[in-house]
């Protein structure tokens, strides 16, 4: 589904992504792990073009994302994208962040956006918070929206940056239960998290990071037992307590 | 009482005190001659030249404004040739209209490129709105570039172009928070507007220095012109006070 080929990020001197090849399946929850600084978040932002890679390419569903000639607003209608700050539109109420966007691009008519937000809302419990503003919500709240409006484009692959890393500890939880059972509903997910026991419940592959570097990937299980690298291991010592 | 009659009751005193003599001055500045209707026609130009040199300002202003975002927001590798002479061309006005003083601009224009025009006031509403760009410019670059980056991001990430973000997502937010800025540029305009009389447009500053030639009483025709332009800058504080509030609906909890 996306093939990243060489692809490397510098800002400046300072090389954030060195070289990596990856190729992400249909169907797959890629979690990615390791120490911040790694170059995980820039990773991700990478391949729907949030950073420009300074080298290297990027396919998606055959088209080229890296090429400067592409409809990039079109390759992104299909990649859903959740930030850690939410970035919830605050002149909005919550219907109108959901909906703006599959409106404004033609993908559905507004009583037909509405309808999708009416329903998308009510399968992550807040659907009494259509007409409210982003600031009357809590954390978990927003969270969960931004995951909603993300959906309401029907992604084919959804991209999360460390959804959970700014929640109050109580409202990981929620959030967590939502991706789950998006990742049940086969949706094809890439996560960056610091939530080891998602990881190694749902993801079906994680990639370790280090230094620009996937240093170790495989199965939840060989990397959370068995981890070989010496950086993942001093690493696992450290989150796991 | 009759304001002549009080007048002339006081202009028979020997020795009038501070307050009957303050009421003559007045008198003298104000109702002499039906004078105080030549402060409204200057209050009238007043207002016609704001309103113009607004207009010009914010119009010159939103268009550099978008120059240089749009110019600075570019994809690394994606840039474009003409957007770059015109950035640069926003560059070099916003320089030079900031680089020197508003006065100098005035004469300038009024003595040297449109010396042999009549329309003085025009051409000082001219002035001022080309002055007022500049400014109106840099107050809405900073708004935009100092709302959250991931506002845009967040846009962009559904698919959204970058002017459908710019004009439902950055736009909307970056009006509320460069509003007091925008007011207080408005209340600076209001005011300079007072400068064009050096170029002899007809605004209050000049009815009132034709009033103290008369007169040579310079006292009360120049505080009633302060009056006059502090009941206009209140009037308008008020408005915009209005005016935020109502942008605030969204902050609410």
């Amino acid at each position: 589904m996306i093939d990243v080929k060489h692809l490397s990020k510098a800002f400046g001197d300072n090389l954030v992504l060195d070289n990596i090849d990856q190729h992400i399946y249909p169907g797959e929850k890629v979690v990615i792990i390791g120490p911040s600084g790694s170059g995980k978040s820039t990773f991700l932002r990478c391949l729907n073009l949030l950073e420009t890679p300074t080298a290297g390419t990027i396919t998606f569903d055959g088209a080229v994302v890296t090429d400067p000639k592409a409809d990039i607003d079109k390759i992104r209608q299909q990649m859903g994208m959740v930030f850690q700050h939410f970035n919830l539109f605050p002149n909005m109420t919550v219907r109108k962040n959901i909906t703006l966007a599959p409106v404004r691009t033609k993908l559905m008519g507004q009583a037909e956006a509405d309808d999708t937000a009416t329903a998308l809302l009510k399968r992550v419990g807040l659907e009494e918070k259509a007409d409210a503003y982003p600031a009357q919500l809590s954390g978990g709240q927003k969270q969960r929206i931004a995951i909603v409006r993300a959906l309401a484009m029907k992604p084919k692959l959804m991209l999360f940056d460390e959804p959970t890393s700014a929640l109050d500890p109580e409202m990981v939880g929620e959030v967590l239960e939502v991706m789950k059972e998006l990742a049940q509903d086969g949706m094809t997910m890439v996560v960056v998290t610091h939530e080891m026991g998602f990881a190694r419940e749902v993801g079906s592959r994680v990639l370790f990071m280090d230094e620009g570097h996937v240093m170790e990937e495989g199965k939840p299980e060989d990397i959370f037992s068995r981890p070989q690298n010496p950086r993942l291991q001093e690493f696992l010592s450290k989150v796991l307590h | 009482m009759d304001p002549t009659a009080l007048y002339e009751s006081f202009k028979a005193l020997q020795n009038p005190n501070f307050f009957q003599d303050a009421y003559m001055q007045f008198y003298k500045a104000w109702f002499a001659e039906d004078r105080w209707l030549t402060y409204f026609k200057g209050l009238s130009t007043t207002l016609y030249v704001t309103v113009i040199a607004l207009a010009i300002g914010v119009v010159l202003g939103v268009l550099v404004a978008t120059v240089r975002t749009a110019h600075d927001q570019q994809r690394p590798g994606r840039h474009n040739p003409f957007l770059g002479i015109v950035n640069a061309v926003c560059r070099v006005y916003v320089t030079i209209i900031r680089g020197t003083p508003m006065m100098v601009q005035l004469m300038i224009m009024g003595f040297a490129v449109f010396a042999t025009s009549r329309e003085k006031t025009l051409v000082g509403a001219l002035t001022l709105g080309i002055n007022s760009g500049a400014y109106v410019a840099e107050i809405i670059r900073g708004g935009l570039m100092s709302l959250d980056p991931g506002q845009m991001e967040a846009g962009r990430s559904l698919g959204l172009g970058y002017l459908d973000t710019m004009r439902f997502v950055v736009i909307p937010q970056a009006f509320k928070a460069i509003l007091p800025s925008l007011g207080n540029e408005f209340i600076v305009l209001l005011k300079d507007t007072s400068l064009i009389s050096v170029v002899s447009g007809k605004e209050i500053v000049y009815f009132a220095r034709a009033i103290v030639t008369k007169t040579y009483e310079p006292m009360a025709p120049y505080l009633i012109t302060a009056a006059m332009y502090l009941v206009l800058v209140l009037i308008f504080s008020w408005l915009q006070g209005k005016l935020e509030r109502r942008l605030r609906q969204s902050d609410r909890r």
